[in-house]
């Protein structure tokens, strides 16, 4: 089987001559004329008819998508999804998209002048087009100008692609095989590869590893490792009381918390319990006074516990008048700090279960002083 | 020849009209206005002038070819130095009653009093003396130099400039600088930026390459300049393109540090100019600065279109004169001014640059024709 011919190359000497010879080369319309010259010539892309091309479009619009990208990423990001007050600017503030607008703009845009240009434009990869492997190919990357009519069907005449060209003027022609248009992504190519990526991470890997164990100096990337820094439980010379922690403000009740009784009973009086009385407040209470406080106050808080009987202790009759008569904030603070023999339940309660005891506790109250119109209200 | 007899006719009365209605408002609109609008002018003037020297002078510096056949225009427009010097000189007369930094009351004020020597009438004349002196010597031996060549045809003169680009681009960043720090933010002594020289000087170019694109047109229609063709012009075109970005890069970035870092000096400036009319303006002026003429010169097309590049050209402009109305005018007050006397200015200063330019361009050769390099820039192709 006689192999197809892919193209016609002729030779000329001069860059006229090659200009003068292709409107007589394109009229004869036997294929795609394409030129080969080893320097840019003026006014060649309007001699060969070349079509604009479509690049400049494309960057634009990728160019204006990236704009669009970064705006939408950041806004829904920064306004929508997790909407953070920075520096005191409304989280919508256009202004701060500005810059990661602009770099995304150029990232898209350069990226596809770049790819679109390698692969969608010029269809790379295409290893050993035929022009590089025919005899001209020295002349060609030198001195000589040459011009090629290229198949664009099957019917491609390479001898009457010859005859014009010679006609034209060419010197001299050559007549080129079809290319190598096999799929390149062969199992051989892809292993090739995926063999050179591996080779390539253990050479830089050992060669890093040798680096930083014989030239320790050169270790890289450890800059972090020196900053400032205040550690927990350690001294600093920062704050002016020597400690690396600091007390929190006097006053002031961290986000999330509730807050806490740390001053004398009689200021904890006007605290006001945060919690509502509800059915699982009341549980969350009942299970904390069961753990916690039952064992010396009693199932009803009578201040009879089973410890009682066994060590003779006294607790507090939570029952009494006096204790009836005490705002929510001294009972929470008895809790929170302890008084007399009782220990501090700071550590073993949560502030929520601390205030839900509180709860609790009146309850305990009010069932063992219960007034005739309490029974109503449990009646259906 | 009866035509440009009429235009010409024309021109001359526009800017009497101009001057009439110059001395007008200096009584009916007050001191006040009248200096800040003659100050709106000299700066325009002074600053097209500069931004052509530059352009003459970037050509010298980098050995461009491309630019020898279109190089005898911005050398022309540079000659607009000379009529901005005696209006500078005129212009030192606003600095009692505009800067404040001129005024009795500036002795008291905590900000100014440490500023007070450079603020000083006197230090300030004497600036703006040397800014006048370094022009003119740049203009002398860059435009001189040139012109002279056109008959000596000597090549050394090549050689001369190409030497004296570099330092002449040293005396330019420090005149545009003054310009901008002493005329334009001296005007709101307490605000301060260190971009801003950077700033005026992209304004200031932009203004040369149009008007030197808009010269190159007018003269190509009266089939002057042959040999200058779509190559010359995209390049005129596509340094316009690139410029309106890097001035809305400058003017965004400024505007960006001091809105993030919110400190009372800095953004009394911008909270003038983004409440009220002034807001509308700002907006305009990014709009007409930067988005219209960006999406106009985008395409390869549009960039040696001539009728695309006249309009644009006349756009930017328009668009440099708003930028510095929109510098210089909030220092005014809150309400933008903007009425006869400004439209008079505007009358008179722009007739007498044409006239100026349009005397210019009928003087000598249109091309530097004594220059080696001129045949290789004729031969230019993109």
């Amino acid at each position: 089987m006689s192999e197809t011919s892919y193209s016609v190359l002729g030779i000329f000497d001069t860059p006229d001559a090659l200009m003068q010879a292709i409107p007589q080369v394109r009229a004869a319309q036997l294929g795609t004329v394409e030129a080969y010259t080893p320097y840019p010539i003026h006014g060649i892309d309007e001699a060969l008819g070349l079509r604009r091309s479509p690049l400049g479009g494309m960057v634009l619009v990728m160019g204006i998508l990236g704009a669009i990208t970064a705006l939408g990423a950041q806004y829904w990001i920064s306004a929508i999804d997790y909407p953070i007050v920075t520096g005191g600017k409304a989280p919508s503030s256009w202004e701060a998209f500005i810059p990661i607008m602009f770099e995304v703009t150029v990232l898209f845009a350069t990226f596809t002048a770049g790819l679109g240009m390698l692969f969608l434009l010029n269809k790379l990869p295409f290893f050993g087009h035929p022009v590089l492997s025919s005899k001209s190919i020295t002349g060609i990357t030198r001195d000589r100008y040459a011009l090629a009519l290229e198949a664009d069907n099957e019917a491609f005449d390479s001898a009457a692609a010859a005859r014009v060209l010679k006609e034209a003027g060419a010197v001299e022609v050559e007549v080129l095989p079809a290319p190598d248009r096999s799929p390149f992504l062969t199992s051989d190519y892809i292993l090739r590869t995926l063999g050179g990526i591996f080779a390539a991470c253990v050479v830089s890997g050992l060669a890093m590893f040798f680096a930083t164990k014989w030239f320790p100096l050169l270790a890289p990337m450890k800059y972090m490792q020196d900053q400032p820094r205040l550690n927990p439980q350690k001294a600093s010379a920062f704050f002016k009381d020597g400690h690396g922690m600091q007390q929190p403000v006097a006053g002031t009740v961290a986000r999330g918390h509730l807050p806490t009784a740390t001053g004398t009973q009689e200021a904890a009086a006007v605290l006001v319990n945060p919690l509502p009385r509800t059915k699982d407040v009341f549980n969350l209470g009942r299970k904390a006074y069961m753990i916690r406080c039952e064992v010396c106050h009693g199932a009803i808080g009578n201040g009879v516990g089973s410890l009682t009987a066994a060590y003779g202790g006294k607790p507090a009759n939570l029952q009494a008048q006096q204790f009836r008569d005490y705002p929510d904030g001294k009972i929470y603070w008895v809790i929170v700090n302890g008084k007399n023999a009782m220990p501090a339940h700071a550590a073993d309660l949560t502030e929520t279960q601390r205030w839900a005891v509180v709860h609790y506790v009146r309850a305990l109250q009010r069932a063992q002083n219960a007034k005739d119109e309490d029974l109503k209200v449990v009646a259906p | 020849m009866n035509q440009t007899h009429t235009k010409s006719t024309l021109l001359w009365g526009a800017t009497a009209l101009g001057a009439l209605g110059v001395l007008g408002s200096y009584f009916a609109a007050g001191p006040e206005r009248f200096w800040a609008n003659w100050v709106l002018w000299f700066v325009l003037m002074f600053t097209l002038g500069l931004g052509s020297l530059f352009i003459v002078a970037l050509e010298h510096l980098v050995a461009a070819k491309w630019s020898v056949p279109v190089r005898r225009i911005p050398e022309r427009l540079a000659t607009l130095l000379l009529p901005a010097i005696p209006v500078g000189l005129i212009a030192l007369c606003a600095l009692p009653v505009l800067y404040p930094g001129s005024r009795p009351e500036a002795a008291h004020h905590p900000i100014l009093a440490g500023k007070a020597f450079w603020l000083s009438v006197p230090f300030f004349s004497v600036r703006t003396l040397i800014a006048f002196g370094l022009s003119v010597l740049g203009l002398a031996v860059l435009v001189g130099g040139s012109l002279k060549q056109d008959t000596t045809k000597d090549p050394a003169f090549n050689f001369r400039a190409r030497k004296f680009a570099p330092a002449f681009m040293a005396i330019f960043a420090l005149v545009i600088t003054l310009v901008a720090f002493d005329w334009l933010s001296g005007l709101t002594p307490e605000w301060y930026s260190d971009i801003f020289g950077v700033y005026v000087f992209a304004g200031a170019f932009l203004s040369g390459l149009a008007a030197t694109t808009l010269s190159v047109l007018y003269l190509q229609d009266r089939d002057r300049l042959e040999g200058v063709r779509g190559d010359h012009l995209y390049n005129l075109g596509g340094f316009l393109f690139a410029f309106t970005v890097f001035w809305s890069y400058i003017g965004f970035a400024q505007y960006m540090l001091m809105w993030y870092a919110n400190m009372p000096d800095e953004v009394l400036y911008y909270k003038v100019r983004l409440t009220g009319s002034w807001r509308a303006i700002t907006i305009a002026l990014a709009s007409l600065h930067f988005i219209l003429p960006f999406f106009a010169l985008v395409t390869r097309d549009a960039k040696k279109d001539p009728k695309r590049l006249r309009l644009v050209a006349i756009l930017m402009l328009g668009a440099h004169v708003l930028d510095v109305y929109w510098l210089i005018f909030p220092a005014l007050g809150a309400k933008p001014y903007f009425s006869w006397p400004e439209l008079s200015f505007a009358l008179f200063f722009i007739g007498g640059i044409v006239l100026w330019v349009r005397g210019a361009m009928q003087k000598g050769e249109d091309m530097p024709v004594g220059d080696p390099f001129l045949p290789e820039g004729l031969e230019f192709r993109l």
